[in-house]
């Protein structure tokens, strides 16, 4: 691993809910132009650490760094502020609004001044269809067009040049491939390599190991929300990896149960 | 409004992605239904002026509750804000005798403040629209009945507004049609700035569509909720004031019958009930169809019972046109523009 | 009578628009003060309205008046309501049981709904407890119920009155617009101005409107007004309540029909009794509610305390037709709360 400072980084973090500790000590770097791959099972915590990450909650204990400088995160709006930007499972969070709209919610461009301001819709729609068509999307040709209508590729495609056009440096992506097709997905990691070759820090959540073996730089895995595992590219076969996130001991169990009703594992496979 | 630079789509395949078509359709059908049912009567100025001077009315309560409605909320309140805002009208200045402009400011306070409540209210407690602003319905009758009977002594009061106010709030030109049509004109023209001219209408659009993202993007959704309930109080406070000022009067129980026809007419508009999508002339084209409806069954001579089936079949129609078309309009049709 | 109007209405729109409390229990009996059982005096249960209805305020302001002399003889007399009016029947039924329970020796009963009501009844005279209808029910309940008379206002004769009043002004068909459609009390009444028109050569028909107008006096006026569009040969309207009245004297203005279309209307308020002053509006049916609370609070006690029962039976307190000769007398009434 680089030397260089990390952009963003959890020293310790724990997040525990009404008792039920979701986060325990866990540790991450994150650097520029690097995709880290953050993979575990359902309910490993996944969901928890990004919303640390994004200020939708704020660690129990533990803290965050931003270039080396502790930071606190009291809402969505703080993490967006240094750069932080978070992209759902079904990209483009807004399907009932066109393209162009949603591209500028919450930043949205004017024209005219004092009570003539208004929204500035031609602009707003070429900007996103270009940054659209530059991440390789150019079926994409009309921002009146709804969200809605996008195939899960290009939504995800809108949302992160949605990021990237208003300056991301930390790109988190929650699941972008689950809902996707085989070509659809391999088109979302070509978008997540342009993004990274910008320079932009990349946090990718998924449990698709073969997809974060794809475009990964450096893996964590998650169990029962601790760190399990943290290794960076090519230090772990496909194999290893789908063991640890499987959850050893659990799986020990299942494999045995399942082989008192067909006989050993082997046979299955 | 579209003056859309991109290559696009003029023509009927586009008009019938728009969001407001199926809305269209049924308010033309209605029409010519009861055309033709209720003959040159219903055509006549007259007849025009009953479906008009009906669908104004609800129409400037309907397009505030559907810029709430659109960001996700409900406003079920309007009905006892009509009526607090009338009371608080006809007593101000027709019990105490104070100048009318006087009652009418208090009046429209009266809502907005009110909308503010429930506003305030929801985006608090988090508690569904619906079910705030229920209570709110119960609370404000409750208080308006209350305090009328303890003010006055009675449930209806009268008014009467002085010139200037009656020949602006409460006259029929032409001794049929309502002012109160060019109030709605005015609300429509103002709601349609803020909905595709603002910022804030994308703000209202992005929050109806989802919260949590909207919230997440900066947007002050506290605030902005706070602002459509204010509005739609308004809108509410507005109409008792029309009609204050047309009947010489109020009564507490007043105006609840605006709960569920501003719905009604909001999504016969083609607003999804849950938010995130609609337009103005949309639910311009539902009130008109609600109005048309509610009015031309007494030009056909028809038992006048069959009305509210007519009328519920109607919403039903409404919904699942409204559904076929925003289909549509998500499918985008775009098979001509297959590049790659 | 009003409160099947506003039950209807509440029942409707699955909002009371007049539920005045927020308690969700509707069914508690409230007793508006307790005493201790008298030992010489009789004590009075009167089962009536919600106070809160302008109606029922006036029926309890006249129930009060012979309060007076019930507790000059050393008797009481108890106000129950239900809080609101959604479930008006079995809450009434309620009320009834809990004045039996509670020690009246006479009971006072609006009989609103009487498959709800009249089981509740039958046990309070068959604890021997005299028991008098008023308001609602007629005559027939209260025989059905072994009450002792029925006093109030019969809605029929009231619309034979406004129709027959209409006639002899010289309308020639008159509508009787009815806002809650499917109401006993409204469809008798414009059952009533049917035959009191026929009496003197003018027919009458009934104009329904939905509850989807509830509360919308735009809407009722201008479907008021489309009637009189659709068929030119109406000149009489005939409201059953005075909010309806309103819209249909905006009706007959929108319409270019003044002067040539007469209004009558069931119930009083201010704005009828100066637009009959003004010579607008043609009359007014008053059912009298003061004088029901009256005379069945007195007729109650007297019969408990010393057998005096009127011997006409039912003793009706309507209608009471209010014209331009009379419109003065009864203005000062309403000033003193008890029209």
């Amino acid at each position: 691993m680089s030397k260089a400072t990390p952009i963003l980084s959890l020293k310790n973090v724990s997040k525990v809910f009404a008792g039920y500790r979701a986060l325990n000590d866990v540790s991450l770097e994150v650097y520029p132009g690097k995709v880290l791959c953050l993979l575990g099972d359902n309910g490993a915590g996944k969901s928890t650490l990004i919303k640390v990450l994004s200020g939708f909650h704020e660690p129990t204990s533990g803290t965050l760094e931003v270039n080396g400088v502790t930071a606190v995160f009291k809402s969505p709006k703080d993490a967006s502020n240094v750069g932080i930007a978070t992209v759902h499972q079904f990209g483009g969070t807004f399907p009932l609004m066109s393209i162009g709209r949603s591209f500028f919610v919450g930043a949205e461009p004017t024209k005219g001044r004092g009570i003539f301001k208004r929204f500035d819709k031609k602009y707003a729609n070429e900007t996103a269809v270009r940054e659209m068509q530059q991440l390789g999307i150019t079926r994409v040709t009309d921002g009146d067009r709804l969200i809605g209508g996008l195939s899960g590729g290009e939504r995800q495609a809108s949302a992160i040049a949605r990021a990237v056009h208003f300056g991301a440096n930390v790109l988190i992506l929650d699941e972008p491939t689950a809902a996707l097709g085989v070509k659809e997905a391999a088109h979302v990691l070509r978008i997540i390599m342009q993004a990274r070759n910008k320079g932009v820090a990349v946090i990718l959540v998924t449990h698709n190991v073969s997809h974060a073996l794809t475009v990964g730089d450096h893996f964590a895995v998650l169990i029962r929300g601790e760190k399990a595992d943290d290794f960076a590219k090519g230090e772990r076969t496909r194999e290893q990896i789908t063991d640890l996130m499987a959850g050893g001991e659990a799986m020990a169990e299942l494999e045995r149960e399942l082989s008192t009703l067909t006989g050993t594992i082997n046979q299955i496979n | 409004m579209s003056t859309q630079v991109k290559k696009q789509s003029v023509g009927f395949g586009s008009l019938i992605r728009r969001p407001e078509f199926g809305a269209l359709i049924g308010a033309l059908a209605v029409y010519i239904f009861f055309a033709i049912a209720g003959g040159a009567p219903f055509m006549a100025p007259g007849g025009s002026a009953s479906w008009l001077n009906v669908a104004a009315e609800l129409g400037i309560i309907a397009l505030p509750v559907a810029l709430v409605m659109i960001a996700g909320d409900l406003d079920l309140s309007v009905g006892s804000v009509l009526a607090a805002s009338s009371m608080t009208l006809a007593i101000l200045s027709g019990f105490y005798g104070l100048p009318t402009w006087v009652g009418i400011i208090a009046a429209l306070l009266v809502g907005t403040l009110i909308g503010i409540a429930n506003g305030y209210i929801v985006t608090k407690t988090n508690l569904p629209a619906f079910v705030v602003t229920l209570a709110t319905l119960f609370a404000v009758s409750g208080l308006t009945l209350g305090l009328t009977r303890l003010l006055v002594g009675s449930t209806a009061v009268s008014m009467t507004a002085d010139p200037t106010t009656k020949a602006l709030f409460g006259t029929l030109l032409d001794g049929k049609f309502s002012v109160a049509i060019f109030w709605w004109l005015g609300v429509a023209v103002l709601v349609s700035w803020i909905l595709y001219k603002s910022i804030f209408g994308n703000w209202i659009f992005a929050i109806g569509g989802d919260v949590i993202s909207a919230r997440a993007t900066g947007i002050p959704v506290a605030k902005v909720r706070i602002a459509l309930f204010a509005a739609s109080g308004f809108g509410a406070a507005l109409v008792g004031v029309l009609q204050t000022c047309m009947y010489n009067g109020a009564q507490v129980a007043n105006g609840q019958s605006f709960v569920f026809n501003s719905i009604i007419a909001v999504v016969v508009g083609g607003v999804l009930l849950t938010g995130g999508y609609g337009s103005t002339i949309g639910v311009i084209l539902g009130t008109l169809t609600f109005a048309i409806v509610n009015q031309g069954i007494y030009y056909t001579g028809w038992n006048a019972d069959w009305a509210a089936l007519i009328l519920g079949i109607l919403l039903l129609i409404a919904v699942l046109t409204n559904n076929t078309f925003r289909r549509l309009a998500l499918s985008g049709g775009n098979k001509k523009e297959k590049k790659n | 009578m009003k409160i099947s109007r506003f039950a209807k209405a509440t029942s409707l729109f699955a909002v009371s628009a007049l539920a005045l409390s927020l308690t969700a229990c509707s069914a508690s009996p409230a007793p508006s003060e307790s005493k201790p059982a008298s030992t010489d005096g009789i004590d009075v249960y009167v089962i009536g309205g919600m106070p809160s209805d302008p109606f029922w305020g006036v029926v309890k302001s006249g129930a009060e008046a012979a309060a007076n002399a019930v507790e000059a003889a050393g008797g009481t007399v108890t106000w129950l309501g239900p809080q609101n009016y959604d479930n008006l029947g079995p809450d009434a039924g309620k009320l009834v049981d809990s004045a039996i329970s509670a020690g009246a020796e006479a009971i006072v009963v609006a009989d609103w709904v009487p498959d709800a009501e009249n089981e509740a009844i039958k046990r309070a005279v068959a604890a021997g407890i005299p028991v008098i209808h008023y308001n609602a029910g007629g005559i027939e309940q209260a025989d059905a119920t072994g009450a002792l008379t029925y006093i109030g206002a019969d809605d029929y004769v009231a619309g034979v009155a406004g129709g027959e009043a209409a006639a002899l002004a010289g309308a020639k068909h008159i509508l009787c617009v009815n806002t809650v459609p499917g109401s006993a009390n409204q469809e008798a009444r414009c059952a009533g101005v049917a035959d009191g028109a026929a009496k003197h050569d003018a027919t009458g028909e009934q104009l329904p409107l939905p509850s989807s107008n509830f509360g919308n006096p735009t809407a009722v006026a201008n479907a008021i007004k489309a009637a009189l569009t659709k068929d030119p040969t109406i000149d009489g309207v005939v409201t059953i309540g005075v909010q309806d009245a309103d819209s249909a004297a905006s009706a007959i203005e929108q319409a270019g029909l003044t002067g040539k279309v007469q209004l009558g209307t069931f119930d009083l308020s201010e704005t009828q009794l100066n637009r009959i002053k003004d010579g607008t509006q043609l009359f007014a049916i008053d059912q009298q509610p003061w004088l029901q609370g009256y005379l069945a609070v007195s007729a109650a006690w007297q019969y408990a305390q010393y057998g005096i029962l009127p011997a006409s039976r039912p003793v009706l307190t309507g209608p009471s037709l209010v014209t331009k000769s009379n419109v003065d007398v009864v203005i000062a009434g309403v000033a003193a709360g008890v029209r």
